[in-house]
């Protein structure tokens, strides 16, 4: 499954509070599209996802955004 | 001629805020009977609710923050003290009072959020919070005021309103526990869903060495799973664990119950929203404000305050049929506590992100000098001094 999280235009808290909210209800093995205008958020995100030990499929500079893909691929329970 | 009325559901900051206002713009239509504008507020008490932060951390008193809901509204302005069951945007109606009707030209919800401990495995036993009431905030002080030795863990959840408490909260109880000489027996921990202190970078870069120097310990991208009350463990989605002997957490919120119930915000509860007209999306007679909206915005008293006065102005401009359409730019102005009487104030907008600042003393007491003026706000009269200061919180536009 494909979930959409739309975060363009979005500072504070961020988008990686969409991301982990969107997170705490996807299941192993969806992916989550992040789009993000905020530049911190690739950096964010790399964070998380190695933390977490999720893969980040892609992340591309789309026009005046960023389009992360995030394959959920741990779950801690 | 029939009269036009506006239904505000919720009498918080925001609603209080935009009913004020509109009674201030449409002033001699409300006298003459032409509009109505109708607050519903079910609480009795209105709670100022950034004192939670000096009845958890100072010992205040909570009498202090709350005052009846009706001392607060202009007159003109008609509060309905019963609980708002469900909203149907569709026919512009709303029923209140267990089954009463009533039928609305223009809605405003200014439903809030609700800190939500329960949405945590455990951690509804296992924290303590001052998110949700004045007796629970005091139920910090009370277990800070005794707590002499072991590790104080504050955690934050998300999402949450008022994104500097949690911050907040850790330099206070760093101050209380060195006040009570109990410092060098305590270790604070501070568990971050961000990858930093704070989320916006430029705060977090004057948040984060001021916690080093104060040997508080940051454990980032920390989001709460789940709590062991009995092994006093707390687990993150990140397959991490901590240890704590007092929890004290901001929960995850939700949208209101009401929201929920008419179908309105999906299971969270948050109400689609423009994030620039305040519209509720597909409806351009209902506006929703404040913490109760999904606009990916700080869920905070200025950003209800800033959005009230946008839609105030939006809906008289409807009514009286300029053709002005008020587009809210995102505005926000939060000031965040540092502990030792300094302050900064996070201030951006939808394209300006907070920059770095100096703590300051100024700042400090600007902050405790709102609390002082937080009442008379609420009744619009500041309103042409944050003006003047901050500039306007909304472009106008004409429709077409």
């Amino acid at each position: 499954m494909r979930h959409v999280v739309d975060a363009r235009g979005s500072f504070c808290p961020g988008p990686i509070t969409e991301l982990i909210k969107t997170y705490r209800k996807a299941q192993v093995g969806d992916e989550i599209e992040l789009l993000a205008t905020d530049p911190a958020a690739k950096s964010d995100v790399a964070a998380w996802a190695a933390k977490s030990g999720n893969e980040i499929v892609e992340m591309k500079e789309e026009q005046g955004y960023i389009r992360m893909i995030i394959r959920v691929s741990s779950k801690s329970k | 001629m029939n009269m036009t009325r506006i239904a505000i559901v919720g009498g918080g900051t925001g609603g209080t805020i935009l009913a004020n206002a509109l009674s201030r713009k449409l002033g001699e239509e409300i006298r003459e009977g032409l509009v109505e504008v109708v607050v519903f507020e079910r609480s009795d008490s209105h709670v100022y609710q950034p004192g939670n932060i000096d009845i958890a951390f100072r010992g205040a008193d909570p009498a202090g923050f709350r005052r009846p809901p009706s001392n607060l509204l202009r007159r003109g302005v008609k509060l309905v003290q019963k609980a708002v069951s469900s909203i149907d945007l569709d026919n512009r109606a709303l029923k209140y009072n267990e089954g009463e009707k009533m039928d609305y030209d223009y809605l405003v919800a200014a439903t809030g959020s609700v800190a939500t401990p329960e949405l945590v495995p455990g951690l509804a036993e296992a924290s303590l919070n001052f998110h949700k009431t004045q007796e629970d905030s005091r139920k910090i002080w009370e277990a800070l005021s005794r707590f002499k030795r072991g590790r104080i863990v504050i955690l934050t959840a998300l999402p949450h309103k008022c994104p500097p408490s949690p911050v907040e909260a850790v330099f206070l109880v760093d101050e209380l526990m060195r006040k009570r000489g109990v410092r060098r027996d305590v270790e604070i921990v501070y568990a971050s869903p961000y990858t930093r202190a704070y989320p916006a970078h430029g705060i977090a870069d004057v948040v984060e060495p001021e916690m080093e120097n104060r040997d508080i310990t940051l454990r980032s991208l920390f989001n709460i799973d789940y709590v062991d009350p009995s092994a006093r463990k707390v687990f993150s989605l990140e397959g991490e664990e901590l240890q704590y002997d007092l929890l004290i957490a901001i929960p995850p919120h939700r949208g209101a119950d009401v929201v929920i119930n008419s179908g309105i915000g999906g299971e969270e509860g948050w109400i689609p929203t423009d994030r620039h007209t305040l519209n509720i999306k597909g409806y351009d007679d209902a506006y929703a404000i404040g913490d109760a909206t999904d606009i990916p915005i700080s869920k905070s008293g200025v950003v209800a305050h800033l959005e009230a006065i946008t839609a105030a102005e939006s809906i008289a401009s409807q009514i009286e049929g300029t053709g002005r359409v008020y587009l809210y730019n995102g505005r926000i102005n939060c000031p965040l506590e540092m502990g030792g009487k300094r302050a900064v104030f996070v201030s951006g907008t939808y394209t300006k992100q907070p920059e770095r600042q100096p703590p300051s003393l100024t700042k400090y007491f600007m902050k405790r000098l709102f609390n002082r003026l937080y009442w008379t706000m609420l009744r619009g009269s500041l309103e042409p001094i944050f003006n003047a200061y901050l500039g306007s919180p909304y472009e106008v536009k004409h429709r077409g």
